[in-house]
């Protein structure tokens, strides 16, 4: 049997007939075929890398990882200039984390490849999101009972995973967050059971004037198209995952860590080297949920170092990087 | 072949090929809806002719009936607190282990030099295919699921909100030991202790340089918030 795929054809004939193959087509790719043009998508996601930041909200949602499930509330709000959050566990231990960023303008580097800016990697090139994910938007769903797009987010490469996204249609938050494996299986999900958006938060009130909070962000902001960060340290990488680019750099502490993290808008891992506790640890692979950590151990001039690479990462990235370690010529 | 699955077959060729009569495409409809062979080859006629135009074939990637089989499949939710980092790792005699987790380490992927970005076409399907094993199963030294319940109390001090009773467990302590002693017999409370921290800090990191907000604390569902801030600010 002979099957021949004349492309051109298909393209041209518009016969009803193939209307009604489109159709089917459609139905059986998920309206892949029918699938909102690249910009749209695009638009969708820097609206929701604004929203995140920008807008009055609090809502409960749940996490999930592999059967286990945990809940949390979520406070953020915008007051003289400030971004106040915090996130109440609902469930186990009691635990509370309050955050607050004196910046609101403030771009860290996630935000800017999120919003689809090109970030400089070296002289010659740039990074961009969608050099390394595809955007489709696939319809519409109900969260946390308002509208949302659903988009789905493919990786173009095996060194990352995709997300399957609900954007709230009239806010542009982010209300749903599957992170998947290629083979298409769900690893985590964050997802919104309910929200509510704008006003004035009372209850965050409270929660600052009573509380101390635990972490104030000044941390560097990134200026559009700066050249990538270049650490003032003894390792470096010998090779990364394309796309992804250095956030931030911590320089050794008191414990002899140093860390360094980094993202390509959606995906985050971090490097943390001890040179303390090298002999202390075994290499071992971790995972939790969607979090894999990759501990190896380098042996240099007779001292061991533990190297230990963590993010929400495949596995196999995780490794390729822990061993492209080394030190600086 | 039976007849009748063959004619089915060519009148999806013809389909593709946009030469299939009305009769056809009905008959066509209705075997695909039954017979997931048949829409196996529709999906790869598809892919193969998104392929011969320079599409992307990752459309085709469904995760729609994935997230609906994986959670069917999903197994009721085990009891108890889990999910401490790497709170199995008792279950292995740990410096035995060594060797065979650095062996499976690298299998996944080549060499960085030779492995650029796969660009869409025919790479594409295989990665949604081929990847996928290695993926799931990993190698038998990786944790298995479901964390043991163990060490809550011991890696998270039970002092709540208290920052100062939270400090005391992490590796801190463990720096005392002369070096020489520990080589070779790991602790696996250290190993713990010590995966909880990086991983508590690197949520931090998320969180700060990301676009992800608070969430990545949601990922620390059991190794507690309060010391997920400190782990911030000891970098300040």
């Amino acid at each position: 049997m002979v099957v021949s795929i004349t492309v051109d054809k298909t393209l041209r004939a518009t016969s009803n007939v193939l209307k009604q193959a489109a159709l089917v087509a459609a139905v059986l790719l998920h309206g892949s075929l029918f699938a909102e043009p690249m910009e749209s998508a695009q638009d969708l996601m820097e609206r929701m890398a604004k929203a995140s930041r920008e807008l009055n909200y609090t809502g409960v949602f749940t996490y999930e990882h592999r059967g286990n499930l945990a809940s949390a509330k979520l406070i953020h709000e915008v007051r003289d200039g400030k971004t106040y959050e915090r996130l109440l566990h609902m469930d186990g231990m009691q635990r509370d984390v309050v955050s607050r960023s004196d910046n609101l303008d403030c771009l860290r580097t996630g935000d800017m490849l999120l919003r689809g800016h090109a970030y400089k990697i070296n002289d010659e090139n740039y990074s961009r999101l969608q050099d390394f994910y595809e955007f489709h938007i696939k319809g519409d769903g109900r969260i946390a009972n308002r509208q949302v797009s659903m988009v789905h987010v493919l990786p173009k490469d095996k060194y990352r995973y995709g997300y399957v996204l609900a954007i709230d249609k009239q806010s542009g938050l982010m209300l749903q967050s599957v992170l998947m494996s290629h083979a298409g299986k769900p690893l985590e999900r964050f997802q919104f059971v309910d929200i509510s958006i704008g006003g004035a938060l009372s209850e965050m009130d409270s929660q600052i004037q009573g509380s101390e909070i635990d972490h104030i962000d000044q941390a560097d902001c990134v200026q559009l198209n700066r050249k990538m960060l270049s650490p003032q340290s003894m390792w470096q990488l010998n090779w990364l995952p394309s796309g992804f680019v250095l956030a931030s750099y911590q320089s050794p502490d008191a414990n002899g860590q140093e860390s360094m993290m980094f993202t390509d808008g959606l995906a985050v891992f971090s490097v943390f080297i001890d040179s303390v506790k090298g002999e202390a640890l075994p290499s071992v692979d971790a995972k939790l949920g969607a979090t894999v950590a990759v501990l190896t151990k380098a042996d240099i001039n007779g001292h061991q170092y533990a190297i230990c690479v963590v993010g929400e990462i495949p596995r196999g990235t995780a490794s390729q990087v822990a061993s492209a370690i080394g030190i600086s010529p | 072949m039976s007849d009748h699955k063959e004619r089915l077959e060519q009148s999806l060729s013809a389909l593709m090929d946009g030469e299939a009569t009305e009769m056809e495409t009905h008959r066509l409809l209705k075997a695909v809806a039954e017979d997931p062979k048949l829409r196996d080859r529709w999906k790869r006629y598809h892919m193969a002719s998104a392929t011969i135009k320079g599409d992307p074939v990752a459309t085709s990637v469904d995760y729609s009936v994935a997230i609906s089989a994986a959670i069917d499949q999903e197994p009721a939710h085990r009891s108890g607190g889990l999910a401490v980092f790497a709170g199995s790792a008792g279950r292995f005699a740990i410096a035995a282990s060594v060797a065979l987790v650095s062996v499976f380490g690298v299998q996944q992927l080549n060499t960085p030099s030779s492995n650029g970005l796969i660009n869409g076409g025919s790479g594409m399907s295989e990665f949604a295919s081929a990847q996928a094993p290695a993926e799931n199963t990993g190698p038998a030294i990786q944790f298995p699921s479901g964390f043991q319940p163990v060490i809550n109390a011991r890696t998270v001090s039970a002092g709540g909100n208290n920052k100062s009773s939270q400090r005391t467990i992490p590796v801190l302590e463990v720096q005392q030991v002369p070096q020489q002693q520990v080589k070779a017999q790991y602790s696996e409370a250290e190993l713990r202790a010590y995966l909880n921290n990086i991983m508590t800090k690197h949520s931090s990191h998320a969180a700060l340089n990301s676009n992800q907000g608070m969430l990545p604390f949601a990922r620390l569902s059991e190794i507690g918030g309060k010391s997920a801030g400190e782990a911030l600010s000891d970098k300040e």
